[in-house]
């Protein structure tokens, strides 16, 4: 947008903002016939509207807070002593006087703040199941045996399409360039504009997100503050190692055994066996009970959509362990690594 | 809180300042206030001194200010214009200090996410512009300042705060594309 039409922007939603009718009038129509000009111009003045919303609130920070300690400790030596009834009276004033400028502050910028709570909705895999979601935004979700995912009903008007992730699930998001579709699992986040792929992040693990088809955002993200992502594309996946915290990315030969879940498959790559019962468990909503730890033992195996008996037999053959079935539970014994 | 006391406040006509109103009112001035005074003064600990001034001032007057913002901003200009009668140092190199004031955040409450997380990604992005051009972009949007009453603050034509904040939100929507562009 050129300078002159930012002029025009800013004048409008100047004397918007303050209720200046009759210039609104006059600048609403200069406003009108720029738009008229090329059907493009619309976009460039929704987005200009959108960062003059935006730009209204400053992030919180707490870098007041220091100097304000520093000025409290000068003002401690000469703070005379109150009553108790002047403290309550001063409460007194500080609420009505924090109403009054909430008030104030909402009359005048009714657009810019965003006060309507929002309500966020959790679907949740029960161990031994998957549960196949439709967003309101037209975006599809698998989720994982013993996953819960949760999303905000605005999601579909919001700006942002946040949605957060405990556990497994495959995405195939609706492409919206305009609003960024945003995964928060663990301590990593990842931003998408219309793509699909599978998030792994079960407690205890690694988080890890492979692409399937478009191209992903991974950043860390704790405490709200994001580390420089690192770009995904298809048959990549990124790891953000769980002890060292740092994001890495792997080129992955089939993306496709990433979703093998969702048909029921499970393939393990050298993967810890307390980690291979733990998957073992939530596919089959089954509990394990070992003898042993198994520690430093890895498994390397694939199974189909089988029966848990299969998986058991295999088991028992690659380590040497015997096992009995107890209705829900399975108990193991023995056992030797390789 | 009764009925009774709201309505006794107002008779009295008291407006008394108490420790929670105080620190509010500095929370919110902190970010533009500071900016003002350092650019006025060119120095942080300078600017910051400043400030404390003002409203260890505030403090002892215990009293509301009718129009608190446009008081601050004058206190902290006399505040700037003795403190250039006094001394004239050398001027010192703040870019980079200053910015760490806003990037660093431990926002998380997941209801006001999407908006907090934007207005993040856009301040970062102000606070990379030139120091005046950015501190015209706090008075204007954060306090809501008119082209005038910045000129008058900055002791600069009101076309030239125009122009800083068209320059201002170009450079912003440039970014915002560029960034969009980049996952497309």
């Amino acid at each position: 947008m050129d300078q002159e039409t930012w002029k025009l922007v800013l004048d409008y939603l100047s004397a918007k903002e303050q209720g200046k009718v009759e210039e609104l009038a006059d600048l609403g129509v200069r406003l009108q016939n720029w738009l008229h000009k090329d059907p493009q111009h619309q976009q460039e003045l929704d987005q200009a509207m959108q960062l003059w919303e935006q730009t209204a609130i400053i992030p919180q920070t707490e870098a007041w807070k220091e100097s304000f300690d520093h000025i409290q400790f000068l003002l401690q030596t000469e703070r005379p002593q109150r009553s108790k009834t002047f403290i309550i009276w001063s409460a007194a004033a500080a609420v009505i006087a924090a109403m009054a400028m909430f008030l104030l502050f909402n009359m005048n910028r009714e657009a810019a703040l965003p006060v309507n709570q929002i309500a966020w909705i959790t679907k949740t895999s029960s161990p031994g199941k998957i549960t196949n979601i439709m967003l309101p935004d037209s975006s599809e979700i698998w989720l994982n045996s013993g996953s819960s995912i949760s999303f905000p009903d605005n999601i579909k008007i919001a700006n942002f399409r946040t949605v957060k992730l405990s556990g497994e699930a495959f995405f195939k998001v609706k492409r919206d360039p305009k609003h960024p579709f945003i995964v928060h699992s663990l301590n990593i986040q990842t931003q998408v504009l219309g793509t699909s792929f599978n998030i792994r992040a079960w407690q205890k693990s690694s988080p890890e997100v492979t692409v399937l088809t478009g191209k992903v955002a991974v950043s860390r993200d704790s405490a709200g503050l994001q580390s420089k992502a690192i770009h995904l594309l298809p048959n990549q996946k990124g790891i953000c190692d769980l002890k060292s915290g740092q994001l890495h990315l792997e080129d992955v030969e089939d993306a496709g055994f990433a979703i093998g879940w969702i048909e029921g498959k499970m393939t393990f790559d050298q993967m810890p066996m307390e980690t291979v019962f733990e998957t073992i468990e939530r596919r089959y909503g089954v509990k394990i009970v070992t003898e042993q730890a198994f520690k430093a033992c890895n498994l390397t195996a694939k199974f189909g959509n089988v029966s848990i008996n299969e998986v058991l037999k295999t088991i028992q053959m690659t380590l040497d362990i015997s096992y009995t079935i107890n209705k829900q539970t399975i108990y193991i014994k023995g056992g030797k690594c390789n | 809180m009764g009925e009774n006391n709201t309505a006794g406040f107002y008779e009295d006509g008291l407006h008394t300042l108490d420790d929670k109103a105080f620190e509010d009112l500095y929370r919110r001035m902190h970010p533009t206030l500071k900016r003002y005074a350092i650019y006025l003064v060119k120095d942080i600990e300078e600017a910051q001194l400043i400030l404390n001034d003002v409203f260890i001032a505030i403090w002892k007057n215990k009293v509301r200010l009718m129009n608190e913002k446009a008081y601050l901003f004058r206190a902290v200009k006399n505040g700037a214009n003795n403190y250039h009668k006094i001394s004239r140092t050398s001027f010192r190199n703040l870019e980079d200090e200053e910015i760490q004031d806003v990037v660093d955040l431990k926002a998380d409450p997941f209801q006001t996410y999407m908006y907090k997380d934007r207005a993040r990604m856009l301040y970062h992005l102000i606070d990379q512009m030139p120091e005046r051009r950015r501190l015209i972009f706090y008075m204007y949007r954060i306090e809501g300042f008119s082209y005038k009453e910045i000129a008058t603050l900055l002791d600069i034509s009101v076309r030239t705060v125009e122009d800083h904040l068209v320059k201002g939100f170009q450079f912003l929507q440039e970014k915002v594309l560029k960034n969009e562009a980049e996952f497309r």
